[in-house]
């Protein structure tokens, strides 16, 4: 388990440089800069700004320079919010989109899986029936629609919540329910049928044969082996949770780093790009690893040598 | 009952597992305060009476030190912190607000040649810290908005001063050469309350130039202890009527009296500029009693109207911005005269205005908007909606490009691919097809490859529009037609605007100068490098407590933002 830890970690290594490289490339390639104005400003102007962020070196320098300070620790300045290095930008959004994806993803597990579950043992039951529409409605509502209605409901018309901002346990409740729906959703449509994959299963009839209660066929049998497919999507679906949603960050006015990605990548941020997609690479190569080790843990056919 | 334990003992230690995923997680990021655990809500429920205001800058401003700052947002936080030389009143005429007073050639402020300035200070003036704002203040802060290594993107329009482009441009030179530069720049402070400015030229509207905030003064001290972190609260010492108090990055900003103000209090003891870039977010904001002020989405503005409870909120203030169609006056077919004076004619604005901008703005003919110098009702009236002779115009232009009918025009627009603009694109392909029978192709791009499309004068015809850094017509003529100007994105070239430009730019004689101005307007007109389409009006909703809002053409990101010392909050 120790080598292959240690093995993972090495090729994560070489990844984050790919990702790199091909974000440095691509990033140059689109066309328009972060000094494309509209105001078009004058061309000593440009020249200024392009040697004060390095713009005027070599492509392949520019990335050595990158990597090298990149290696130490820093990842540059940004290039919109100039007084600030993206490292500081970064963890101040992280945190902020972590807690947030947080709250959802455990909204998402605790209404999601239960609901697939009680739906699959009481097949075509109301519960069932009730967990299929629910599922149906908030996998196809789009989330800038239902947070707009949260809004209108809690905000506008009852006063519950702010309708946004930061910093209270107030403004975290609207849109951790808007990010929680469709993870929500999914998830219980995963469980329920995975669930009923399993129930079918050769080795829970055995089970039942040797006279073991339904409870324990259940618990011991049924749920530990249906809940496999569900850590396989939840995993993804915690870093995608994690790293932030543009959406429903934006929406809410939650400082995350989900709105900072889409921005620089529009206001051509070189700096806050690079910085984002290296983080966000990194973050999700430590969540699948995860994942990887938790199905060795759940799953004995999987072991890891 | 072993077996049953052993089946609840994996499920825990999966959990324990799962729990420590995700506390490696919120590990990354522990030094910073996750701050979810306070029930505090940031929401201005502020006791009666309170003189607390609560708006939306819409987004975080990019850097707030005024030598860099560009954009609206930025501006709308500097002029609360600084004041400069000069300043704006509420009808944009100029004012002195640290200097004395206005230096003109009668009170030996302005030399008779016009090239040399001297700004006397007021020497009661002080910074939030208490000390006193001197003509040193002010000498830093213009030498080091010109500091070719600082990149300032405002650098340009200051190179009227003496030796101040060739200090700009030195960015590839030793640092000798450099000092030597910058020690001839034309800005001395000759007394401690004396500031002298020699131009290269003449520049008659550099009075205005000196109003705005990238002159405002900055502390060399504070600066040169605090580096990057100067604009952060509490290191941000300015010399206008509010102070920063907190910034909470991408969140909100707070804002409180300065306590060493000089001139007259505000009344304000308190202003939260909250960061909802969302325009439906902000409308709920708005309605739930947490901005004082909003927007609303576009595309809403008649529903707003309409609506019995909050049309009498509603408050408009026209802005100097003027939105139009560029062609391309050195690609075919656009390079023909009658066509582009027939599109012109052929686009019904009034329509416009009403469907797509939801009647908010007025109707433009003409490129220089009203409130300003330079504005001419009169002009461009030949472009007034008559389908008839856009089609004679169209028939001659077909003629003279020798095409048999309008479908060999081939016609192309591009655009922003925002939602607004592509409306803005589908309205011109109606009125195209419907008027003169012309097939447009529609081409949206991703924004900042559209800039630069047009930027780099790649485009064939694109929707663009431009809004005043100053209000004189100087700011909206020679950039923007002027041979190979650097806004000059339609290709427009013409000797004799070009000749024009170059006189009114130094004319000292005010009326003569509005004059020139008004002749070099009246040639882009007659040679249609652009259609104008409309002025732009802002359009918020504002509570019926908050009192004394100002609006003037001129505001930064929020209406009334220059003059937040004319609020009360009468609850």
């Amino acid at each position: 388990m120790g080598k292959y830890v240690i093995r993972r970690l090495l090729w994560m290594v070489l990844v984050l440089f790919v990702v790199a490289f091909v974000t440095f490339c691509l990033m140059h390639l689109v066309p328009g800069g972060p000094w494309d104005r509209d105001k078009a400003l004058p061309q000593t102007v440009v020249d200024n700004l392009n040697r004060k962020y390095g713009l005027d070196q070599p492509f392949l320098i520019q990335f050595k320079n990158y990597i090298f300070n990149a290696v130490r620790g820093d990842l540059g300045v940004s290039y919109i919010y100039q007084d600030r290095s993206v490292t500081s930008i970064i963890m101040g959004g992280f945190p902020v989109s972590a807690t947030l994806g947080l709250v959802a993803f455990l909204i998402a597990i605790l209404v999601g899986v239960p609901l697939g579950i009680a739906a699959a043992i009481k097949q075509n039951s109301f519960v069932d029936y009730f967990a299929v529409i629910f599922a149906t409605i908030f996998a196809s509502m789009p989330n800038f629609v239902l947070g707009i209605l949260l809004m209108i409901i809690f905000s506008v018309t009852l006063h519950w919540f702010p309708t946004s901002g930061w910093g209270s346990i107030r403004q975290i409740i609207m849109p951790a329910f808007a990010l929680a729906a469709l993870p929500a959703a999914y998830m219980a449509r995963i469980s329920r049928a995975s669930m009923l994959d399993v129930t079918r299963q050769d080795y829970i009839r055995t089970a039942r044969a040797k006279g073991l209660t339904e409870r324990v066929v259940l618990v011991r049998h049924i749920l530990r082996n249906a809940m496999i497919p569900v850590i396989t999507i939840a995993g993804p679906e915690l870093a995608g949770l994690v790293t932030g949603s543009f959406i429903v960050e934006s929406l809410f006015s939650v400082p995350g780093i989900g709105r900072l990605f889409v921005q620089s990548v529009s206001q051509r941020d070189y700096g806050l790009i690079m910085g984002t997609v290296l983080f966000y690479a990194f973050a999700i190569a430590i969540i699948n690893l995860v994942v990887d080790i938790l199905y060795g843990m759940i799953d004995p056919r999987i072991r890891y040598d | 009952m072993v077996k049953h334990n052993d089946g609840l003992k994996v499920s825990r230690r999966d959990f324990l597992k799962t729990a420590g995923a995700l506390g490696l997680l919120a590990a990354a990021g522990s030094s910073i305060p996750l701050g979810i655990f306070s029930t505090g809500c940031s929401k201005s429920n502020a006791p009666a009476g309170a003189q607390e205001l609560s708006v939306n800058l819409a987004g975080e401003p990019a850097q707030i030190d005024p030598n860099r700052a560009s954009w609206a947002a930025e501006r709308s936080v500097i002029s609360q912190v600084f004041e400069g030389l000069l300043g704006f009143d509420k009808t944009l005429t100029v004012i002195p607000v640290v200097a004395k007073e206005l230096p003109t050639v009668a009170n030996k402020g302005i030399s008779s040649d016009g090239k040399t300035y001297t700004f006397n200070l007021k020497n009661n003036v002080t910074w939030s810290d208490g000390t006193k704002v001197m003509a040193k203040d002010f000498a830093y802060s213009i030498v080091r908005m010109l500091d070719p290594d600082l990149a300032t993107e405002y650098a340009s329009f200051y190179y009227p001063i003496a030796g101040a482009e060739a200090y700009n441009g030195a960015g590839t030179k030793t640092a000798a050469e450099k000092a030597a530069l910058k020690a001839a720049v034309g800005v001395k402070a000759t007394g401690d309350y004396t500031l002298q400015v020699t131009l290269g030229d003449a520049y008659p509207v550099f009075l205005q130039l000196m109003s705005l905030w990238p002159v405002y003064p900055v502390r060399e001290d504070v600066i040169t202890a605090q580096g990057d972190k100067w604009t952060e609260a509490g290191n941000y010492i300015g010399n206008g009527p509010f102070i920063l108090t907190e910034w909470v990055h991408q969140d909100h900003m707070t804002f409180a009296q300065n306590p060493k103000y000089w001139g007259t209090k505000p009344k304000l003891t308190k202003i939260t500029y909250k960061m909802i870039t969302d325009a439906n977010a902000a409308l709920a904001a708005y309605k739930n009693g947490e901005l004082d002020m909003s927007g609303v989405p576009v595309g809403t503005e008649k529903a707003t109207m309409g609506d019995a409870s909050l049309s009498p909120e509603i408050v408009r203030n026209a802005d100097l911005t003027t939105f139009a169609f560029q062609f391309n006056v050195h690609v075919a077919p656009y390079d023909n005269l009658n066509l582009r004076k027939a599109i012109s004619t052929a686009v019904d604005r009034a329509s416009f205005v009403d469907k797509v901008r939801g009647g908010v703005g007025k109707v433009a003919l003409s490129w220089i908007p009203p409130g300003m110098p330079g504005y001419d009702a009169t002009l461009g009236t030949e472009y007034s909606f008559d389908v008839t002779k856009a089609k004679a115009l169209l028939a001659t232009a077909l003629t003279e490009l020798k095409l048999a009918d309008a479908s060999k025009l081939a016609l192309k627009f591009q655009f922003s691919d925002t939602a607004s603009n592509k409306t803005i694109a589908q309205f011109l392909q109606g009125q195209m097809k419907d008027n003169l029978n012309i097939d447009l192709t529609l081409e949206p791009m991703e924004s900042k490859a559209f800039t630069q499309t047009v930027n780099s004068a790649k485009h064939t015809w694109a929707w663009f529009g431009w809004g005043a850094d100053y209000p004189d017509p100087d700011n909206w003529l020679p950039q923007l037609f002027g041979t190979g100007a650097g806004n000059n994105h339609t290709t427009y070239s013409n000797p004799a605007f070009d000749a024009i430009c170059k006189t009114a730019g130094k004319e000292l004689d005010n009326t003569k100068r509005l004059q020139e101005w008004a002749d070099a307007q009246k040639m882009v007109i007659a040679d249609a490098p652009i259609v104008t389409m409309f002025y732009r009006e802002r359009f918020n909703l504002v509570k019926p407590y908050f009192k004394g809002l100002t609006p003037t053409g001129m505001d930064g990101q929020i209406m009334g933002d220059q003059f937040w010392t004319n609020v009360t909050i009468e609850k």
